[in-house]
Formats: C-alpha cells, structure tokens, sequence
C-alpha cells in the first residue's frame, strides 16, 4: 500500500524548496492517558487506531523497531502539539475510545506524527528539516538524525500535560496615578486602552454615586477590578467598536483646499446612506445591529451575509488562524436573529508573492506557506462543516509579506417566521431568561485576541491569541441550535468571539437592559483560570444563547441528543448593570451605558496629498503575444485551481454557478450562484471586488474600483440589480499619527476617500451596505523596516436571481457566436497589472498616471440592468467581467473556458491607444458572446448603452487579436490554458 | 405507498439535507434522523423502508474517514443494522456514508447468503493526489450488478468530493470475487469512451480517476444489490442547473421531473423507492 501522507510530504519539499527527498512513510501515534489496562486497548487497536486492511498497529512499541520499518531511516521527525493547543484527532480519538470503553470517562488521547525519511540528501539538515513541518509557536518537534538513526534512538514524544494554571483573585487596579502609569498599565496589560480612554475609566471610578453603589455591592468602590478592567479594554477595543470608523476626523485636501470635519466615516458614508434606501425598498430586514446583514429573499426565505477577516492570527499561525477565521464567520450567521443556517462561504485572501526570493523579516513565514497554511485552515474548516465555498479570490503583492489578509465570509438563510410567529430576524429576549453558554468550553488558548488584533505585529506577539478551530465541535452546535431555533426555543442568540463572555453577554444584555453572570459556572478546559480569563477568554466554538426559564429542560435535552455542553451561566435582567459575580462574590458591577456607550470618541486627523509615482509610460512597440503569455503566468491572474478545488463548493447540491466552468471545468467563474431551496430554480448570486493596488495612486478610485468590479461580476451570472445587497470589510494599515505612524494623516486621508467613494456609488448603484467590518493595524515592525500593506477594501456582494436556469457563464461557447464588448476602453493603464509586470522586469520605470475611474455610475447602472435582463432572457449566454489585465486576459480565459478559439479586433472598442484598449482596466466593461439567433434582441436590449462587437467565436483553437490591420496577438487556445495554469500549481506533482 | 427513509445525520455528516430532498422528490417521504435517536432507542430503525448516511465528515474523519461513526453503528446499533439487512432492506451510503458502511463491514460484506458479519474487508484511503478535491466525473454502472439501486442506469456525470476515496482490497482475489458477482457496481470511466464501453480493470490516470482507486471502483453493493455505497455524489445532480456546463446545454430536457430539468443522479434514488413500493 502506499504511504500518501508521506509521499505529499515528499512532494511538498520538492516544490516548494527543490529538495529531493527519495521516500518518506508516516505513522500516526496515540498518546493516550487512562485506566484502562494497555494490553486491554492492545486488543482493540484494529478497532480503532489502525485500519486493519491498510495499516499497521502496535501498541507500547515505536513502531520504527518493528519489522515494518526494517529499513533504517536517514530522519526520524516526530510533530506533537504543545499543551494546551486544540488537537481535534486527539479530541475525536477520545471520543472513538469512549465507544469501546464507556467506563473508561477520564481518558484524555493526544495525537502526534512521526515522519521517517529515506533517501535524504546528505547536506539536509534536520533541524531545517523539522522546521518545515512544524510551527514552534503551537508544536513541539522531536528528532534524529543519520547518526541517531544509525543507533536506533528514536524520538519518544510524552503526554502534552498544560502546566497548571494558577486561580488569582480579583484584584483592584489602582488608577489613582500619573498619566504615565495609567498608559503603562494600558501597555503592560495588552489593554491596547490610550491615554483618554484610561481616563475616561478614571473619571468613572472618581464619581461618587458610583462609589456609593459599588459599595453596596461590596466590590471595591473606587478602583476597577482587574475583571472590569479587561473587560473594558475588550468591549472598547477597535475590534469591538471600530473607534477609527467612528472617529471625529479633521480632513485637510491639498488637492482641492478643502478643510473639513466628519463626525464618524461609519455614521456618515455606510449607515446614513443604506437607511436613505431602506426607505425606498422592502427588503432590507436587519442592517448593520445583529451579527449579519438580513435581507428578505421571497415570502417564506430571508438571507443573510457577513465576511470576516482573520489577518494577525493567520500571520501567526496561517492554518489554525484561517480556520478560526472561517469557522468564526459561520457563527456570525448562526448568530444572527434568532439563528440562520450558513449555506455558503467565500475566502478572498491577499498574499505576498508565492515565489519570493527576497529578504523575509524577522518571525514572518514565507509566503507560499502562508498560503498552503492558510488555505488548508480555511478548506478544512469549511469542508468539514459542510458549508460550499462558493466565491473568493487570490491577491498577491510583495507588502502582504508583512500581513497576509484572511478574509471569511459566510452566507445563511432562515425562515422568514419561526413556526411561533416571531420574525426570526429580531432578537426577543426579556429580563428573566436564562442565558446559556453553548459548544466548546472556556480555556487559556483565547485570551487577549481583541486587543491583540488592535495591535500591531511584533516579535513579541502572544501566542495565546493563536488558537485552532474544531469545526466538528462547531457542526454539532449548529446542527443542535438550529433544531432549538425550530422548536421556538431561542429569544436571543450571539456568537462567542472577539471579547468572550464579556461582549457576546454584554451585547446582548443591552436589549433588556442588564444580567447577571456567575463565571464559576462556566465549565472549564482545564481548572484554574481566574476570573477576569473566564471573563474575556476567545476560546472557540462558543454561542450565547438565552432561553426562557420554562424551555430550559427541553433545551439542554436537545443539547444532550446532540452531545452539546450547554450551561446557565447568566440571567438577563433590568437593572442596568452588567453584574458579574464569582460564585457570591461580585468581582464587576459596570452600568451597561457606560460599557457600551462610555468610551470617548477618537479626534484623529486627515491630509490629503496625492502620492507621487513615476508615470507607467509603455514602450512604443511590443509582441503583445509575449505579453500575454507572461500576464497569463502572473500570479494575480494564474489560475487558482489548484487551490480553490480543494474546497467542496458543492455541497447542499445548490451549487448552479461553480468556481469553474467551461467544458475542462476549469475556466474562471465570475460569481457564485446558489439554488437553496431543492428543487426550485430561484437563486442567489454571491460575488467580490478587490483591487488594492488602485490605493497605490488613489485608495478611493481603489474602493469605487472594488464595488463595481464585484457588481459587474453578479451581472454576469444573470444578477437581478434591482435587489442586491453589499458588505465592506475595509483592511488598512494604522492611520492614526504617532511617532510609529509617521504617514498617519495620509493613510487617513486614504480611508476619507475610500469612504466617500463608497457612498457615491453604493448610492448610485442603489447597493445598500448592510454589514461590514475593519480591520485597521495591517502593519508589520517599525522605521525603515515598516511594512504596511496597501488600503484594501474587499467589496462582498449578494443579491437575487430569479431563476438559475438563466444564467451565463465565461466560457465561449460555439464557433459562429458574435463577440461583444459592453462598456467602454479608456486610457487607464495606472497601478494596472500590466503596469506593475512591466516594472518588475526593467521594462517600464512607474506604474503612475490614470488610475480607472468611475465617473458616471448612474449610466452604468442602466447599462448592467440591461446586460443581466439579457442574460436572464437567455439571449445572452456568455458574459465575462473584464478586469486586471484588461480585454486581452478576459478573452483568452474566455477561449481557456471554451477550449475554443475566438477572432477579435478592438478597433473601435474604446478612446484609448492599443495599450489601453487591450491591456487597460477600465471600469464598468463586459466581453459578451451571443448566438446569432439571439443578436438581434440583444442589440435591441442594449440599445443606447456602450455595445461594440469584437469579433466572433471560431474553431480553430486560436484566440487572434487585430487592431484594424495591425495583428496583436495569436495563440493557441491550448498553450494559453498550460501556462495560465502553471504558476499557482505548487502541487510538485500528483505522483 | 410513500416509503419512509431515514436519512442519518449528526456528528459532522452534512449532505443530510439534499439527501433527503433527493427521496422526496421521487415520492418518498423523508426523515433526517440524529444517529443518537438511534441509539438511545428513542427511534427505530424497524419503521423505516431505506437508510441513507450521507456525504459529510463525521468526527472530522479523524483516525481515517467513516471510522468513528462507522463504530457507533458497528456497536451501539449492530441488532438493529442486522434486522434492517436481513429484512431486505435498501442501504445507501454515499461518500463519507460509503466510508461509514465500509468500515462498519456491511460493504462488501460476507459471501451471498450470510447475515452481515461486521467484518471490515476493504478500505477507502487518501487520494493518491494526496488532496481532498471537488471534480466531475464520469461513471459508468455495470449492467449485470445486482444492485437494485443502479438498474437501468448506464453512465452520469456527478461530482466527486473526497480526500479519501481509493477503495482498496488486500489481494487480488478479494477484488476478483466482488467482480464475478457484479458488486463493482460503479466505477470511474474515460468519458471519451462509447458508454457501455467505457468499465476497465486498467487503472485510469488523474484526474479520470480522482483517487487511484483499485479497477477504478467508485462504489460497490453488497452480495444482495440492497445495500449499496459510493464515493461520487448522485445527490449533487439531481437537477441539471447543477451541471458545471448546463448553460451550454440549451434546448437539452431529461427525467420526468423538474420541468424537464431533471437530472441524472435522480433515478438512482427513484430506483430504491419504487423497488420497495413494488415489493409491498
């Protein structure tokens, strides 16, 4: 039999170091800690441990000094996880275990693997080795070398027993001190807490009638206990109240003179702009308060949407903080109203490029293993959990080194009443009901990631805030929340993330207005955490959930069924205060007002001056054959098929639109569509936008850029624009001035103008924002060695297609099909991928000068509303979005799709020169097919809009290109497909 | 006569849902059934005409795929599984519920004629790609299977969507005997063959073959043709909008059902519901 699990090991090596490796075997190892005696497990390994028909097991005896291993090994490498680390084999082995030995209830199995390696270059050292399959942070690598080996001393890997965690006693924190020692507390803490806001909380212990109530309630009346303390410091982290977003900005142009205030980006650009349109329309349930955006899908159906990002921890540890990241957004869903069912994911993520070969800063990994790191995070957390990802995008710049960008998001739909009656988007809970902490338990692996996320990237950075995800602990919950939502149990449900127990209650007691919470309650990982930990702990897989107290029996047997922990930890009440006791003992007393509404608003300040890049001057001849080969194979526009196959994105079987389509399966899909309900037609349209490298020359022509892209790619699957909705999720690096922040004013002008750009076409293209999220500390280090990542704006879409069956696709489709450009070339060749190709290899000096705009979004509207109608009325069954690397590369993915060649010229296509008519990356454009049958209706339907045909679909498998009489490109369909295929592959292979 | 099917869910399977829609739209009436119903005895297995056990990842195949689950069912549901054979009962398992089956030893199972043995004889193992994948493939059925669930079926596309779907044997002879029985019952082809032609011991290369299973099986049945599992997911094209190029397929209808729109994954679950309507 073979040995895959170590032969990927072998070929991994190979592509990714270029070490050749002649043979590699695993062994799967179980340390299991019992009463049970070992020669009674012995007789079960068959059982359980090993497959009898293709392994073999042994019990008490390294396996390397049995006959199977008769060979000696040139390497032995053993990885086990560190104590405390979530080990999800060990938990499912414990639980296989339990079925064979009931009685056996204490027994705790940890996992480890043991690598054996033959064939090992002799100048390979180990240690290198081993640190390719390990991370230090949560895994412990024991090994031996040829000389070890040689003398049969093997690694012998011991139980991971987490040291004994040390119960500390609330303590009052004195803040009675200078300025100085207030932020040293703040700093020292990981508080993340500035100077105003340590005095604000200051300022709340000096007032008297709070004094005069905390005694009554015998906590110390005139300093916070270190559990408040923590919990103020998660509940105003910028995490948790987007204090930037909602920030007094002082804004200075220099480009126009223009010197103003805006009171809170948030309030302003997204907030007043989406409840001016729900005014106008019926179908916006929930906006920006629950956990997701809730939109009304038909009379009986409501969906939702939310996208997360996930970018320190993924930083940290790539594959345990992208699945966390995943399997976080999902609980957003489920969290929403009274509970939706997440039916569909999508990850966009942004990364330094795979193949670099530069300078790596201190404790960064290099770039291909984020992406293998994080990829596998995001696949298993989404796989396992059975929810399809449906759409996304791969980003690469070399700034992305400094802080890859993890973005989750996730969509759910529920029923729009609940068999009770109540709408199921609105929360219903009343003083009385009994709040409940729902799935995993409490543990030390999640403290302080809020704040930490509010932080900046350095050497020093926790490793507590680095957690892996159970996605099976999390499928249980769901499957058994969802059943409680059914069964009318739930008034109100949140998830368990940033902020623990201190913000999924403290949020949800702002609805009756107080609770009380008993943290000796909370079951517990492993025993000794105070207080303040229990309070604030991240730790996974978590919901609150509040029951009324006469549905409390039916709910924890629900829970039973499920093999759900479920425990009262709290009682809403109307007290005002959020009241925290320790068994009797109050150890916080905070009014809900001040928690919630307490922390002073920011005063930041903006200036804009437009960077200054080198013009993109393109050189005046070119074999733009060769160019397109070499834009095929960048990263940016390579194929991600290799990755993105690796998600299941079609189960649920409502898959109508996939990743890829064409007749090889691999052409490029520009949007998701989901048919949910079995057996009906009617669909939702899932898509993206991102262009980061637009903010290089203007980050608010970056954020238009965004939404229109991910708009055009709705359209382009038959999007109904009359009924979408749409999510922000801003990353940026830090724009608060300070001497670490030296460019402060500018990235904040950046965001100023990402934002007012958000407005005007959100406002125009009636695209109402309903959830959204930022992500403000995307730097990495300091001074000259700084790395920020550029303004990234990833722009999520969802929106309705009244029928699946009336949708187009990328791929060309037959020989004699007309080819249509909608839309209009421009000469917008600024910070494009052509741009930036040509500066990499010496061939340009900039990639400045006219970055895409957008000027008239009302008229491209109407040209998309006329497009999707086309494509909805089956006239029109090809439609691609036309993006980076402009009409050239939306052509010859086109062919790649239909494995079919197509005869273009872009005479007329547009006001710009050849370049920008075949390489520039204008705004608001389509590459169209059309059957002669139908042309004559769709002409009719685009009448008025910017329509110009290009040329038709041909046989012959060759994509040409004409500009009038000038010949561009030429070239088979078929060396197109293997070179756009061949960056992003990274397989090393299948055999 | 509507037949009752119960579909198996909890534990991290997550086809539950389509998989009951699928029985439903051929007229069966359908169930999702936590397996701990089961167990605790609160359900019975007895009531119910067909099982299923869906695709998904219970316990996160953790200690290899369908195991865990596998010896829930294996010990805390043994008498009850047994009856439900022994009373020429329909069994599918699809993907992770093939797994579950194969583990538990009711696929292949013991020589025709015996009652279930719990004896696992087979395995489904990593990918040899070494990556779980979602991709299409073509099947082929062979026409002699005794499985009731495949008759008359020929060749379908359907997704495949596993990282550990190679079906492997200890010998050759083990493979031999399931042959000579027709228990091979469906296995990956070469699209490009004549359908009816395309069913090879050869293996195929990647990706006609998405796992380098053993003679390219992507299912098998039991000695019966009752019980029945595979790695493909039929489910997942039960309509033709779900096909990868089904907006290049204009004009094209199939199936009784769906305006047309029907797809080819359907009659394998109609197939089950009407041989236990015509056996009543």
């Amino acid at each position: 039999m073979r040995d895959v699990r170590g032969d990927v090991i072998r070929r991994q090596l190979n592509a990714d170091h270029a070490v050749s490796v002649g043979r590699v075997r695993s062994i799967c190892g179980y340390l299991i800690n019992a009463e049970t005696p070992s020669e009674t497990i012995a007789q079960r390994v068959d059982d359980l441990f090993a497959d009898p028909i293709i392994e073999h097991g042994a019990t008490n005896t390294i396996l390397l000094t049995t006959d199977t291993f008769s060979e000696t090994p040139d390497a032995v490498i053993t990885v086990g996880f560190k104590p405390g680390v979530t080990d999800n084999p060990g938990k499912a082995a414990t639980d296989g275990y339990l079925t064979l030995f009931p009685t056996d209830g204490e027994a705790k199995i940890a996992t480890y693997l043991t690598y054996a390696f033959y064939g090992l270059p002799v100048d390979c050292d180990v240690t290198w080795l081993a640190g390719t399959l390990h991370n230090t942070l949560i895994e412990r690598a024991l090994m031996a070398g040829r000389d070890e080996c040689q003398h049969h001393s093997w690694p012998e890997i011991t139980f991971p027993t987490p040291p004994e965690q040390v119960f500390i006693e609330p303590q009052p924190v004195d803040l009675e001190c200078d300025d100085a020692s207030l932020e040293a507390i703040s700093n020292d803490g990981l508080l993340a807490l500035n100077l105003n806001e340590m005095h604000a909380i200051q300022a709340h212990y000096r007032d008297a009638s709070i004094r005069a109530q905390r005694k009554a309630m015998n906590i110390s009346p005139d300093a916070p206990t270190d559990v408040e303390l923590e919990c103020l410091a998660q509940t105003w982290s910028e995490h948790c109240k987007h204090k930037i977003f909602a920030s007094k900005i002082h804004h200075v142009d220099h480009e126009t003179g223009e010197d103003t205030i805006v009171d809170s980006l948030f309030k302003t650009h997204i907030m007043k702009p989406t409840h001016d349109m729900q005014e106008d329309v019926d179908w916006l349930l929930s906006v920006f308060h629950d956990n997701s955006g809730v939109i009304a899908w038909d009379d009986t159906w409501s969906v939702c949407m939310k996208a997360e990002t996930h970018n320190s921890p993924s930083a940290l540890d790539p594959y345990g903080g992208a699945m966390t990241g995943i399997v976080g957004v999902n609980r957003d869903i489920l969290g929403t109203g009274l509970g939706a069912r997440p039916i569909a994911n999508t990850d966009v993520f942004c990364f330094g490029p795979p193949d670099w070969e530069g300078q790596l800063p201190e404790n960064l990994f290099h770039p291909s293993r984020v992406l293998r790191g994080v990829h596998a995070g995001v696949r298993v957390g989404g796989n396992e959990s059975g929810i399809p990802t449906v759409n996304g995008a791969i980003v690469f710049d070399d700034r992305y080194i400094g802080k890859p960008l993890v973005y989750c998001g996730t969509v759910g739909i529920m029923p729009r009443h609940l068999p009770d009656g109540r709408p199921s988007h609105v929360k219903t809970p009343v003083a009385g009901d009994i709040v409940y902490m729902v799935g995993g338990r409490v543990g030390y692996d999640g403290i302080h990631g809020a704040t930490f996320s509010s932080l900046e990237l350095t050497e020093e950075s926790p490793s507590s805030a680095v957690q892996i995800g159970d996605p099976i602990t999390q499928k249980k919950m769901i499957d058994m929340v969802l059943e409680a939502r059914d069964a009318n149990l739930i008034t109100c449900i949140t998830d368990n993330g940033a902020g623990g127990l201190s913000s999924s209650i403290g949020e949800m007691a702002e609805y009756t207005n107080g609770c009380e919470i008993d943290l000796a309650k909370v079951p517990l990982k492993q025993a000794g955490l105070s207080p303040w930990e229990i309070l604030v702990s991240e730790s996974q897989e978590r919901m609150t959930i509040a029951v009324r107290p006469d549905d409390q029996g039916a709910f924890e047997a629900l829970a039973a069924l499920h093999e759900v922990e479920a425990t009262a930890v709290a009682t809403f009440t109307s007290t005002g205060m959020f009241h925290v006791r320790y068994n009797e003992s109050t150890v916080a007393y905070l009014p809900i007002e001040f928690l919630h509404e307490g922390v002073p608003q920011l005063e930041l300040e903006s200036e804009w001056t437009p960077p200054v890049q080198e013009s993109f001057v393109p050189p005046t001849s070119a074999d733009h054959a060769a160019l397109l080969e070499g834009m095929l194979q960048r990263p940016n526009i390579a194929s991600k098929e290799t990755w993105v196959r690796q998600y299941d994105h079609e189960v649920i079987a409502q898959t109508a639109i996939k990743p890829f389509v064409g007749v090889e399966r691999d052409g490029p899909g520009d949007a998701g569509v989901i048919a949910p309900i079995h057996g009906d037609p009617h669909g939702l349209v899932i898509s993206c936008g991102i262009a980061p490298r637009y903010s290089d020359i203007d980050a608010g022509a970056m954020a238009a850029a965004s939404i229109d892209e991910a708009v055009r790619n709705a359209v382009c699957v038959g999007l109904d624009v009359d009924k979408m909705a749409g999510l922000d999720n801003f990353c940026w690096p830090d724009p608060i001035e300070s001497v670490k922040t030296p460019d402060g004013r500018f990235k904040l002008a950046q965001l100023v103008r990402a934002n007012r750009e958000l407005e005007r076409v959100c406002r125009a293209y009636r695209l109402p924002c309903v959830s959204g999220k930022d992500s403000m500390k995307n730097d990495y280090g300091t001074g000259e060695h700084k790395i920020s990542i550029p303004p990234t704006l990833l722009f999520s879409l969802f929106g309705d297609h009244p029928d699946v069956r009336k949708s187009a696709t990328s791929d060309f489709k037959f020989a004699g099909d007309k080819i249509y450009l909608v839309g209009s070339s421009k000469q917008e060749l600024g910070a494009s991928e052509l741009a930036y190709m040509m500066v990499e290899s010496g061939r340009a000096a900039g990639i400045g000068g006219q970055v895409p705009q957008l000027p008239h979004p009302e008229q491209n509207l109407a040209t998309y509303r006329a497009l999707s109608t086309s494509i909805r009325a089956g006239w029109v069954r090809t439609a691609h979005d036309c993006s980076e690397g402009g009409l050239a590369i939306a052509l010859a993915e086109m062919c790649i799709g239909g494995r079919i060649g197509a005869a273009v010229d872009i005479d007329g296509s547009g006001e710009g020169d050849v370049w920008g008519r075949l390489w520039g990356e204008s705004l608001g454009r389509f590459v169209v097919a059309v059957s002669p049958q139908h042309e004559a209706a769709f002409l009719a339907a685009m009448k008025g809009h910017p329509t110009t045909v290009l040329g038709e679909v041909v046989a012959d498998n060759n994509l040409t290109i004409t500009d009038g009489d000038d010949a561009l490109v030429s070239m088979d369909v078929d060396t197109m497909a293997t070179v756009w295929k061949g960056t992003l592959d990274l397989t090393g292979g299948v055999v | 006569m509507k037949p009752k099917v119960a579909v198996l869910f909890g534990f991290g399977i997550n086809c539950d849902h389509e998989t009951k829609a699928v029985f439903e739209l051929v007229g069966a009436h359908a169930e999702r059934i936590h397996v701990n119903r089961f167990v605790s005895g609160e359900a019975s297995l007895e009531a119910y005409d067909i099982l299923a056990v869906p695709g998904g990842f219970s316990f996160g195949d953790h200690l290899g795929s369908g195991r865990l689950l596998g010896n829930r069912m294996r010990f805390a549901m043994r008498d009850a599984l047994m009856a439900f054979v022994n009373a020429g009962k329909p069994i599918i398992g699809i993907c992770n519920g093939f797994q579950v089956l194969v583990k538990t030893g009711l696929l292949p199972g013991p020589e025709q004629g015996a009652s279930p043995d719990f004896i696992q004889r087979g395995s489904l193992t990593l990918n040899d790609s070494g990556r779980y994948e979602d991709r299409w493939v073509t099947l082929e059925f062979d026409p002699e299977s005794p499985c009731i669930w495949t008759k008359g079926m020929s060749r379908i596309e359907c997704p495949v969507r596993h990282g550990e779907g190679k079906y492997v044997m200890p010998t050759a002879e083990d493979l031999d005997r399931l042959s000579s029985n027709h228990q091979l019952t469906v296995r990956y082809v070469d699209p490009t063959t004549p359908v009816g032609s395309g069913l090879s011991d050869e293996p195929l290369s990647y990706p006609l073959s998405p796992n380098g299973s053993m003679r390219n099986i992507a299912g098998i049945c039991d000695s019966t043709g009752l019980v029945f599992g595979l790695m493909p997911h039929p489910e997942a094209i039960y309509a033709r909008w779900l096909h990868p190029t089904h907006t290049r397929q204009d004009g094209d209808t199939h199936g009784p059902s769906l305006d047309g729109w029907e797809g080819a994954g359907l009659q394998l679950f109609r197939n089950a519901v009407e041989y236990v309507q015509q056996r009543s």
